[in-house]
């Protein structure tokens, strides 16, 4: 699962990219963030509640930074043991550039998961994925003070999205 | 319906070819229908499975004491428990040689091998308290690269599914007659690349089992939803080194099984061991996710195929590439090859060809394990075939009805040997194909399709012949080393007031087994039906048999249920003949009452019992009041009594979306004698409608990680009523000579070629646009593909 | 794992009152606590058919509703339906017309037969096949059972007419 997207916010890069970089933040904006602890500079300790079609659970994983280039992006790799729900990983290559004294945010990420939510829910992991971009971008914009961050443009998402190698 | 037999019986008493309804439904019907999760036995601890999320990994620790001191917990299994009592299995026949396949145990013990193998087992007061305790098990899984792709496992490269074996492919083989070199030179060649999608049996009913142990005696009882309890006798026994005596499998009712539930899980044998381990009964019921994980899946294919043909439309020789991706080990005991075998042996056998080459390739993967399932290997090479003669027919200008006729095997060609080395004994392909011509009124739905086409409306038709195997000798398994019965076996006992209890290794799922057995016996014997009552699926009762697979019930399970009631007859007219002072050969049996040659009614079959069972004394010196009759019969003559039929598809596709209405399907089959119409015909329908759900809507579909992603009814589609037809069905009867009866199968008939005939039939459709489609399921994606739309 | 509720649910005519946990659905609490085994488990998710029940006189799926969800309620069953002879024209007509095999489906199918003869006419047999359209059959292709249900339809109207 492949889906990309692209905000504008309305503030200065290196606010933003400071903001994209605190745990505290981070912790507040991703969607059913219960835990979200830094273990090092590169890595946090997190807990996620997540629900994608019928199966809701909690993910204890973890996220790290790799790829850093202050303050143009960096990309987030996640991956967390849902229990029985099954695992889910994630990799978000995240781009800041400037645009005047705004700052266009693009982001490509891939999903894979595994178990019960990948029998379950991968019909729906595209659109709710999606869903907890814009839930995460708008508590972002939310923090910076600002109004909400605004979606630019097309996302463009992979048509091919189940990755089923028989089509 | 045309009535051939020469039977003795025809003239008699007549429940043999009737139109009789199913005695067995009316409790189906009142809801009283005990299937195996219905069955609650005291101190019952049910099951729950943990398991793997991934589709290869390495198993390392797992921590199971939390789940284990949970409320209603009675003990947590991990492989090493069943590892102690419970000798592997290896899904592997001696007749296909060369096999490889990994041992398995009924919990994953070093290495996972597909996304659902249970690794832990809990079992609990209740399901609910069980899964309630999977959620505290811990298991620390290594993940490896798992193996998804027919191709890619072939390489040199590629992550093997199982070491020992140095391979992914599980299997090979190569199928020669003639010089197809010479066949292709100089020839005409239509070919095609085909894709089957996998397939699962989506049963009503889950998998269920009820393994009671009880250690004061040993003995082991499993209630079970199986297609044949006799195989699960053999192998609950064998391999968890019980006395067979002191085994007992009973298959309750059956919500449907289709093949599927003839095939071991690692749940069942879980089951078992866990009820040996604790000398408490355990119940397994799969819900439905499970059931997609895990219940065997089939039909995963991809066929290259290539027909010679001369000018004037004359095949010449077909070559076959098949490369079939299984699971990641042979399923047992009737492993993961006979469906591709049988697809490189049934490809072109209805045509007159000497020219043949056909390789198939079986190849592991770590999906769920893949083996027989409804008409095994038929709807492929019905497919693949079907659509190769009309590719051929296109190509030199001939009508689909007209290329058939040409290149049919001939009535005089009888006993007739195909390439792949099948025998025929006859069969009746053009027969079929002229009564449904005329069925479909084909001259006028081409006239429709021609109007229809001008105000755009693009209807297709297409048709498809198929030959069936039915009726299997043991060179289907025996021979191969497996324990599965090609014979089978009957007891009749008669009543103390006349009836007849009938106690046959034949197997009830629906499809009208015991009913025809009734039909039989009660016409053998000289009763009404409605006295013979048929038991069936219980091992301390029934007799050693083949039980119900392959088309088999009818023509094996019904001569030995004939032979078995002349024997009683034939003991019956004994005792009445010393009884009444005349030779028995005077005597006749009809509704119940002895008759002499005038047809003068002598004394009924009741007064008979009465005086063998509680008056022998008044015997005449010399009789024994014998009225149990056993009697088992093996198919001898020809290995397979092959039948053959055609079907028709009508449909319109809808070019801008994509969707195709089945507007009409029709069926002309041949099943030999037919022992009752009414049953033939549905099952000829429900067989129907599996094929059209292969041709539109059916697969299971992987991503690349070896995730099922459509594990639910919400996301595999299955056919329902708004989308299927009517279905017209006509019969002719090419009775075998092999048995008395005649009778051959047709249970997997309907599913034999119904996507033949529907891949055919969208394709006629599409060819006003040059468009063409070798994949099944046709979905809306794939058809605007084929028309360049998307 | 939570406090037993008391419910309080009319039965195939019967008053039943239980204890049962608040997550445990009407299907597992016909089935297991009252016996009652002719009502089917098939995907747990509304989409078969199997667990058809009648509830206040309208099919309703079992699977998706919560027995305490039926507190006060009445609720019949296969088992009640054929008892007291309310669908002995459909089971008959299913008998003779062969409108089953394997029986799983059957007493989901009946609900929804019920349901789509109640209001009385004869129904086309789109119509019909369009109101089976939520029970799922693998073993009778459905022709079968479009046809017992016309039959019963048509024999039900005929009754209403000659009873004019």
């Amino acid at each position: 699962m492949d889906i990309t997207g692209t905000y504008r916010i309305s503030a200065r890069r290196e606010v933003v990219w400071a903001a994209l970089n605190d745990p505290e933040t981070l912790a507040r904006c991703i969607p059913g963030c219960k835990e979200l602890d830094a273990k090092s500079p590169e890595e946090m300790a997190a807990k996620v509640a997540l629900k994608i079609g019928p199966v809701s659970a909690t993910f204890a994983g973890t996220v790290r930074f790799e790829d850093i280039v202050a303050p143009a992006g960096y990309t987030l790799v996640g991956q967390g043991n849902g229990g029985l729900a099954g695992f889910a990983k994630g990799r978000a290559v995240v781009r800041l550039t400037d645009e005047g004294t705004d700052t266009i945010l693009t982001y490509d990420a891939k999903a894979d998961l595994a178990g019960k939510i990948a029998s379950l829910g991968s019909r729906l992991i595209q659109s709710t994925t999606r869903k907890l971009a814009d839930q995460f971008f708008a508590k972002f914009a939310e923090t910076l003070g600002i109004a909400s961050a605004v979606s630019d443009q097309s996302e463009t998402a992979d048509a091919a999205d189940q990755e089923a190698h028989s089509t | 319906m045309t009535a051939i037999s020469d039977s003795p019986f025809r003239a008699a008493n007549q429940y043999i070819g009737k139109s009789l309804p199913r005695p067995g439904a009316k409790r189906l019907l009142a809801g009283r229908g005990r299937y195996t999760d219905d069955i609650v036995v005291p101190r019952m601890l049910y099951a729950a499975f943990w398991r793997s999320p991934f589709a290869h990994a390495r198993l390392g620790a797992i921590s199971i004491e939390a789940a284990a001191a949970m409320p209603g917990v009675h003990r947590v299994f991990i492989g090493a428990d069943f590892a102690a009592i419970c000798k592997p299995w290896v899904g592997t026949l001696s007749h296909f040689a060369g096999m490889k396949s990994a041992p398995q145990l009924p919990l994953a013990t070093e290495k996972v091998l597909w996304a659902g193998h249970p690794i832990a087992m809990v079992i609990a007061e209740t399901r609910a308290q069980a899964e309630d305790a999977l959620e505290a098990i811990e298991v620390e899984l290594d993940e490896l690269e798992p193996v998804v792709d027919i191709d890619a496992a072939q390489l040199p490269d590629s992550t093997l599914v199982y070491e020992e074996a140095g391979s992914n492919v599980i299997f090979r083989t190569r199928i020669e007659s003639g010089s197809t070199a010479s066949a292709f030179e100089d020839a005409e060649v239509v070919e095609a690349e085909f894709r089957f999608g996998r397939h699962t049996a989506v049963t009503m009913e889950l998998r269920s089992i009820l393994a009671d142990y009880d250690p004061s005696d040993g003995r082991l009882t499993v209630h079970q939803s199986t297609q044949t309890p006799y195989q699960f006798h053999d192998i609950y026994a064998r391999h968890f080194g019980l006395s067979e005596a002191h085994v007992r499998v009973v298959a309750p009712d059956v919500g449907g099984s289709f093949g599927m539930k003839l095939h071991l899980y690692h749940e069942d044998m879980a089951v078992v061991g866990a009820s040996i381990l604790t000398g408490r009964p355990v119940k397994f019921t799969a819900d439905r996710m499970e059931s997609f994980l895990t219940d065997i899946h089939a039909r995963d294919h991809r066929v290259r195929a290539r027909l010679a043909i001369s000018a004037d439309g004359m095949f010449r020789g077909i070559e076959v590439d098949d490369v079939t991706g299984v699971g990641p080990f042979s399923a047992y005991p009737r492993t993961s090859v006979v469906e591709g075998n049988q697809v490189v042996r049934l490809i072109g056998a209805a045509y007159r060809l000497k020219d043949y080459r056909a390789d198939l390739t079986v190849v592991a993967q770590n999906k769920t394990q893949m083996s027989q399932y409804r008409a095994v290997g038929h709807p492929i090479a019905c497919a693949v075939t079907e659509r190769l003669v009309d590719l051929a027919g296109a190509r030199v200008g001939l009508d689909p009805f007209e290329i058939r006729r040409r290149n049919y095997v001939t009535q005089d060609m009888y006993p007739h040997k195909t390439p792949s080395g099948y025998s025929f004994e006859r069969l009746s392909l053009e027969e079929c194909l002229d009564k449904l011509h005329e069925a479909m009124d084909y001259e006028a739905l081409r006239k429709d399709q021609a109007r229809l086409r001008e105000a755009g409306i693009h209807r297709g038709i297409g048709i498809a012949t198929y030959v069936e195997i039915t009726n299997p000798s043991p060179a289907f398994y025996g021979v191969g080393g497996a324990h599965i019965s090609a014979q089978d076996g009957c007891v009749l006992k008669v009543t103390s007031s006349g009836g007849i209890q009938c106690l046959i290794s034949l197997s009830e799922l629906g499809q009208g087994a015991e009913a025809i057995v009734g039909q039989i016996v009660a016409e053998g014997v000289g009763i009404n039906p409605n006295l013979v009552r048929v038991i069936t699926g219980d091992t301390d009762m029934t007799p050693v048999g083949g039980a119900t697979w392959a088309c088999r019930g009818a023509g094996i399970g019904g001569e030995t249920a004939l032979q078995a009631s002349k024997k009683l007859k034939g003991r019956i007219l004994e005792i009445a003949g010393a009884i009444l002072q005349c030779s028995p050969g005077k005597l006749d049996i009809s509704d119940g009452q002895i008759l002499d040659q005038g047809g003068n009614i002598r004394m009924s079959l009741g007064e008979l019992a009465n005086l063998a069972y509680f008056r022998s004394d008044l015997l005449p010196k010399g009789i024994q009041p014998e009225l149990t009759v056993a009697h088992h019969y093996a198919p001898s003559g020809y290995p397979f009594a092959f039948t053959n039929g055609i079907h028709g598809s009508l449909v319109e596709v809808d070019v801008e979306t994509g969707f195709v209405k089945i507007l009409k399907h029709w069926v002309i089959e041949d099943c030999g004698r037919i022992l009752n119409p009414l049953l033939v015909d549905e099952q000829i329908r429900g067989g129907v409608v599996q094929g059209l759900g292969a041709a539109f809507f059916e697969e299971c579909l992987y991503s690349k990680s070896g995730q099922l992603l459509n594990g639910s009814m919400a996301d595999y589609l299955v056919p329902m009523a708004c989308e299927m037809p009517d279905i017209v069905i006509g019969h002719v009867e090419t009775p075998t000579q092999d048995t008395e009866l005649g009778a051959k199968g047709c249970g997997e008939a309907g599913t034999a070629a119904a996507s033949g005939a529907a891949l055919n039939a969208v394709n006629d459709a599409l060819s006003p646009f040059k468009a063409s489609i070798t994949q099944l399921p046709m979905t809306p994606e794939r058809i605007l593909k084929a028309l360049r739309v998307v | 794992m939570s406090e037993q509720v008391s419910i309080t649910v009319k039965v195939n005519g019967s008053i039943v009152r239980r204890m049962v946990e608040p997550r445990l659905t009407l299907l597992d609490f016909l089935r297991r606590d009252l016996g009652l085994t002719g009502t089917h488990a098939g995907c747990e998710m509304g989409a078969c058919g199997a667990c058809l029940v009648s509830l206040e006189g309208r099919a309703v799926h079992s699977c998706l509703m919560l027995a305490v969800q039926a507190d006060d309620l009445s609720v019949e069953t296969i088992e009640g339906l054929s008892e007291n002879g309310s669908i002995a024209d459909l089971q008959a007509a299913f008998f003779e017309r062969n409108a089953l095999q394997c029986g799983y489906c059957t007493p989901g199918v009946l609900i929804t037969a019920r349901d789509c003869l109640s209001t009385g006419g004869v129904p086309s047999r789109d119509e019909i096949r369009d109101a089976l359209s939520g029970n799922y059959c693998r073993c009778t292709g459905y022709e079968a059972i479009v046809d017992a249900i016309e039959v019963v339809a048509r024999m039900r109207a005929a009754n209403a007419e000659g009873s004019k």
